[in-house]
């Protein structure tokens, strides 16, 4: 209960992003405050997808309170190694649990963030025509809602990246070491976490499909053919 | 006093030697922490990512056969682990035949390379003896398996979600090229601490060993996709055998867009 109400207090100078505190942190690896972070992850970024997939129906949203987070998460654990590895490599000496560390604090800032976005997201969705009873796409109320979507988690992610670069700076002592492994992160992590996007699919999903976990075809294809597959498309026609 | 956090510095230029104008690195072993022994294969693991100078240091020591002994053997249970990875794409055979065909390409590129990288060292200056350069080559395919581990996650997430070879092909390659990019880093550091006057030389290697390594690739294929035979038939340069792939995938791609037109 202490190490709860300790994590709780602490919650504001990890937002703030304060880099004496933030380093501190860091160096000691504490199973309590790692739980901590995940739950505000899967309390705030589960919010968030909730609020996002409400627009196509409830049950979207129920889904979207587990698979955000779990998105956020996999990226974590499944670049871990890579993160760890790379931070020595680019001449940042951090332990493996520390680079954890610092990313699970990053992405619990984005998270907090997005969080605290929910509820507008919730408010825009009330005032926009439910997907659900559409028999065409609202064009120009998706195109809101998506580009509001936008805005919000750009402006999550460049918070908890400048945080994360502050703290970077900190731990090594140069400008040019942080950005160096800030941006092989911030790569890998994209690079990964789109394709778990693309796996755990529907967030939103088209009204003309039905309401899914995961589509029947998850493990089909990867987002970067999609791409590939689109512009060949957009060429060809 | 050094921070902590900070590694000791690699030369900077990626594939050359210390540049003019810049101040030499300090000579290895001027510190202690570069003269720690490396007891075992988890501290050579350890060094090679936060102190590769002293790993640099331990292989101009009597005795640095375990070493070597030690980084080799972490490099092919590495490059089995990454290809179990690349073979769970096709799966099958491909579930043992890629891990060996990958730890083995990768030990015969480091061996037939070998004797070529000493000659280069020597005509470069460098006093590095035959066991340090086998030394520093064992460093690079070490490093190099290390974070293909690293990456093997990240590739595993996609091998089960596509069924592109070309894809798949594309993505290790990548990878490939991001590990031996460090890796060739580290033994570029290694010669400029030995006193090699000019990385010319070096350079030329590390272009052959690329090739070489690339070349492997096509001549132990199939490594992703699957194959009637366990090795191929017939003999290809891997530039034809990538064009002929993607040339495949561009024909399977307009096939099925017109199917989905009609």
């Amino acid at each position: 209960m202490s190490a709860l109400s300790a994590n709780v207090e602490q919650f504001p100078d990890l937002l703030r992003g304060d880099p004496d505190a933030l380093k501190d942190w860091a160096h000691r690896w504490q199973g309590a405050r790692v739980l901590g972070y995940v739950a505000v992850i899967f309390i705030g970024a589960g919010l968030y997808g909730a609020a996002m997939g409400w627009w196509r129906s409830p049950t979207q949203a129920g889904f979207n309170l587990i698979k955000f987070p779990l998105v956020i998460l996999l990226i974590t654990l499944g670049n871990a190694l890579l993160n760890g590895m790379l931070a020595p490599l680019l001449g940042l000496n951090l332990r493996f649990r520390q680079s954890l560390m610092l990313v699970l604090m990053s992405f619990t800032i984005a998270a907090a963030i997005l969080g605290a976005f929910a509820p507008i997201i919730f408010f825009i969705i009330w005032n926009t025509p439910s997907l659900a009873r559409q028999t065409q796409v609202p064009w120009a109320a998706y195109n809101f809602v998506q580009l509001t979507q936008v805005v919000i988690i750009a402006f999550a992610g460049t918070a908890a990246n400048v945080r994360l670069l502050r703290l970077l700076q900190a731990l090594g002592g140069s400008t040019q070491v942080a950005r160096r492994v800030l941006f092989a992160w911030l790569g890998g992590n994209l690079f990964l976490g789109s394709q778990l996007c693309w796996i755990l699919r529907p967030f939103i999903g088209s009204p003309a499909l039905p309401v899914e976990f995961l589509r029947s075809d998850a493990l089909e294809g990867n987002f970067y053919e999609s791409v590939v597959r689109a512009v060949l498309n957009l060429l060809s026609s | 006093m050094n921070d902590p956090n900070t590694p000791p510095l690699i030369p900077k230029p990626a594939f050359a030697g210390p540049p003019s104008g810049l101040p030499a690195p300090p000579p290895l072993g001027s510190s202690p922490d570069e003269q720690a022994p490396i007891p075992g294969v988890v501290a050579a693991i350890e060094s090679i990512l936060r102190q590769p100078r002293r790993v640099m240091y331990q292989l101009r020591q009597a005795g640095s056969n375990r070493l070597i002994a030690g980084m080799v053997l972490v490099a092919v249970l590495c490059s089995i682990i990454y290809g179990v990875v690349v073979g769970a794409f096709s799966g099958g055979t491909q579930l043992w035949a890629a891990p060996a065909k990958v730890a083995a390409g990768l030990l015969i590129s480091a061996l037939i390379c070998l004797p070529s990288l000493y000659i280069f060292a020597c005509l470069s200056g460098s006093q590095a003896r035959l066991v340090e350069v086998a030394g520093l080559v064992a460093g690079l395919t070490m490093l190099m398996t290390i974070l293909l581990i690293g990456f093997a996650p990240v590739a595993w997430v996609f091998s089960q979600s596509t069924e592109s070879v070309t894809a798949m092909g594309t993505l290790h390659l990548a990878f490939w090229f991001i590990a031996t990019y460090f890796g060739l880093r580290f033994l570029n550091a290694g010669f400029s601490a030995h006193e090699d006057r000019s990385g010319g030389g070096i350079k030329v290697w590390m272009a052959i060993f690329i090739l070489v390594m690339l070349q492997m690739t096509t001549a132990v294929r199939p490594l992703i996709g699957t194959a009637d035979t366990l090795l191929p038939t017939e003999k290809k340069f891997f530039v034809t055998h990538w064009m002929d792939c993607l040339k495949q995938n561009y024909d399977s791609e307009s096939g099925r867009r017109a199917a989905q037109t009609r």
